[in-house]
């Protein structure tokens, strides 16, 4: 698996994916609701989504680790041409951590507290590079390095604690990077950061991922954040992708109004924001048919309620999923 | 006018196990006035809920006076005290955690005031007309915490604060656990209530894109120092401690076209607050450290009315060319963006 792939080719291919959670007595919750994405090679797309969205269970099921008691009802996944759901967890486990790699949020909390951190970026190269483990330590170091450690040969036997969270980041992208994947999957990996620490930790996984010419998948909260590091933004809502498109149309001309939202999020004049909210209603009244964001949306009308809208091209390279985009009557 | 809050030169130390001190707070001083809010803004370990708790008067400054309304606090006199109930609320970071998950929000809203002896009848009453403040729904009153989002939890939580009318409401973070569209009804919430109420905030927070419309003025905590103190405008668009500056120029704004200004970049990260060296607390990531500024603290100067600023060097900041007020102009650009087909 080693080359570069050539332009086009599509490193990750997710379509029609859904995936429930069925419940006791309960009818079966849809985490995600139809999912269809591409990632291509060197690729960075932003998936910015609130909490409860289905971002974490998308990046799961990727992996093909959809948590219990979650299935993957329909769709599927193919990452690099396999589907790793399908997969021996022997085969899948020489994938995961090699071509396709995680950073994960929270690090300290994540990282092996009674292995140095050294010895843990030293292990994946270890397992998955088939090098010897002289070799494999040298790797590390080498990647402590290239992640900015201050004094990376006292640091490769630091254990998880005695680093700051800035630095244990650090080491997780380390970790992530350190076999050159085709595709990593950042999920909210610098939301438990100070801001200064932040915008070095994504100066830094943007530089490492392009030196070694793999697609990222960023998942965020975040919108401002996507503004600045991806290439694509795709924005999700209750399980489905709502609008996707170009970072500078996207910025320029949100077309979905709940995009409209969490970009109103940001401005300062309350009366313009309040012309984009709706106030909240307590869940529950979420209704079975029409569009699912129809409880929150101002622009709702009576077809919003009953008919779901399907992800429809605004633009090339530009979809919505709603009735009425704000595009159509600006 | 005596201000309703005032700190002078707080000192918090905590002892360690072999002779170490952590150095907390070193020599902070602030005021508020009534209806007026005051954000402390710093990063993880630069002491801003130290400072906090100082002044609840839940533990001891090791130096430094706190006076709320003219009198003293600490030393057995805080927010628990009789005299001081109900005047003195706090709101806090993790909505989910901080009320209590077997209690029905009406009779969270109300249990401040079972403590200042109002009976169940007022009380009822005051718990109404507060959720209206609020915008929380009726209905909410009689769900369990976990039966709301995050942003309803955190409204209650305000209104567990609101409910007795202080006069000065200390904030810690009240927003950062929040999605950024909650968040932004939080904010507008608390403008509100300090507009009918006159409430002074005291906000504690790393969140920067939030401080700047909610507050009047700003101070910048860093290693327990407040290096810099403005009007909140002031700051944003001529900030002078090279810390301010590079601060504010990491905060991210959702806008392709606004990119980080790269006149002052800091490097590494707040060092550990043991046993600090003497010296400007930022003189081992500043570009403009000297000899002087690690073994002399620089002493705040004015520069402006209401603008403090303790750097040796904040001249050359001035000549720098940071002028631009990335967020006057994102502000600019997003009133464009939302002014289209609102329904």
């Amino acid at each position: 698996m080693t080359g570069v792939p050539a332009a086009g080719s599509a490193i990750l291919e997710v379509s029609d994916l859904w995936v429930g959670f069925p419940s006791y007595r309960e009818q079966t919750l849809h985490a995600l609701k139809g999912i269809d994405l591409r990632i291509e090679a060197g690729e960075m797309i932003g998936l910015v989504g609130e909490s409860g969205s289905g971002k974490t269970t998308l990046a799961r099921a990727i992996m093909g680790l959809v948590p219990p008691p979650g299935v993957i009802e329909r769709g599927r996944v193919l990452f690099n041409g396999r589907d790793l759901s399908a997969q021996s967890d022997a085969a899948r486990r020489s994938v995961l951590g090699r071509e396709l790699t995680m950073v994960i949020p929270n690090p300290r909390a994540e990282l092996n507290p009674v292995l140095s951190v050294g010895r843990q970026i030293s292990n994946i190269a270890f397992y998955h590079l088939g090098v010897s483990r002289q070799e494999a330590d040298r790797i590390a170091l080498d990647m402590l390095r290239a992640v900015h450690i201050p004094d990376p040969e006292r640091r490769f036997n630091a254990y998880p604690h005695e680093l700051s969270g800035g630095m244990a980041q650090r080491v997780v992208i380390a970790i992530a990077l350190v076999c050159s994947p085709r595709l990593v999957i950042s999920d909210d990996a610098t939301s438990g950061l100070d801001v200064t620490v932040q915008a070095q930790v994504l100066d830094l996984l943007q530089t490492m991922v392009r030196e070694k010419g793999a697609a990222t998948l960023f998942i965020t909260r975040d919108i401002a954040i996507t503004a600045h590091f991806c290439s694509r933004i795709a924005i999700i809502y209750a399980g489905e992708v709502v609008e996707i498109a170009d970072r500078r149309r996207f910025f320029a001309r949100p077309g979905h109004p709940y995009s409209i939202m969490l970009l109103a999020a940001f401005s300062h004049n309350p009366a313009l924001r309040a012309r984009w909210t709706r106030a909240e209603e307590i869940a529950g009244a979420t209704p079975s048919t029409g569009c699912a964001f129809a409880s929150r949306c101002v622009r709702r009308q009576t077809r919003c309620l009953n008919e779901a809208p399907s992800l429809r091209p605004l633009a090339s390279g530009h979809a919505v999923r709603c009735h009425f985009p704000v595009e159509a009557q600006a | 006018m005596s201000a309703m809050l005032d700190v002078q030169n707080l000192v918090k130390l905590f002892p360690l196990a072999g002779g170490k001190v952590v150095q907390a707070v070193n020599g902070v001083s602030f005021t508020i006035n009534r209806g007026e809010t005051l954000s402390l803004v710093g990063e993880s370990g630069s002491g801003k809920t130290t400072v906090g708790r100082c002044i609840l008067g839940l533990i001891d400054a090791t130096e430094g006076d706190v006076y709320f309304d003219g009198e003293q606090m600490g030393r057995g006199r805080n927010i628990r005290s009789k005299a001081l109930r109900g005047r003195i609320q706090l709101v806090f970071q993790e909505p989910a955690e901080s009320l209590d998950p077997r209690i029905r929000i009406g009779e969270t809203l109300g249990e401040p005031l079972r403590y200042l002896g109002m009976n169940r009848a007022d009380r009822d009453r005051r718990v109404r007309d507060t959720a209206t403040h609020l915008g929380l729904p009726e209905r909410a009153l009689d769900r369990y915490p976990s039966e709301l989002s995050a942003g309803l939890q955190q409204r209650a939580g305000i209104g567990r604060a609101i409910i007795t009318r202080p006069e000065l409401i200390v904030l810690d973070e009240p927003t950062s656990a929040l999605d950024p569209t909650a968040r932004a009804e939080i904010v507008d919430l608390l403008i509100r209530l300090q507009a009918e109420f006159g409430t002074a905030y005291l906000l504690i927070t790393h969140d920067l894109s939030t401080v700047r419309f909610v507050s009047h003025r700003v101070a910048v905590l860093y290693l327990g120092s407040i290096v810099e103190e403005a009007p909140s405008e002031t700051l944003f668009a001529k900030p002078l401690h090279p810390y301010s500056v590079g601060l504010l120029a990491s905060v991210l704004l959702p806008d392709p076209e606004l990119t980080r200004s790269s006149a002052i970049q800091l490097e590494g990260e707040i060092p550990s607050p043991i046993d600090l060296p003497p010296g400007c607390p930022l003189a081992g990531r500043c570009p403009f450290a000297d000899a002087r500024c690690k073994t002399e603290q620089p002493p705040p100067v004015m520069v402006a009315p209401q603008h403090f600023v303790s750097c040796f060097h904040h001249a050359k900041v001035a000549a720098l060319d940071h002028t631009t007020d990335n967020f006057a102009r994102f502000q600019e650009d997003s009133t464009r963006l939302l002014s289209v087909g609102a329904g």
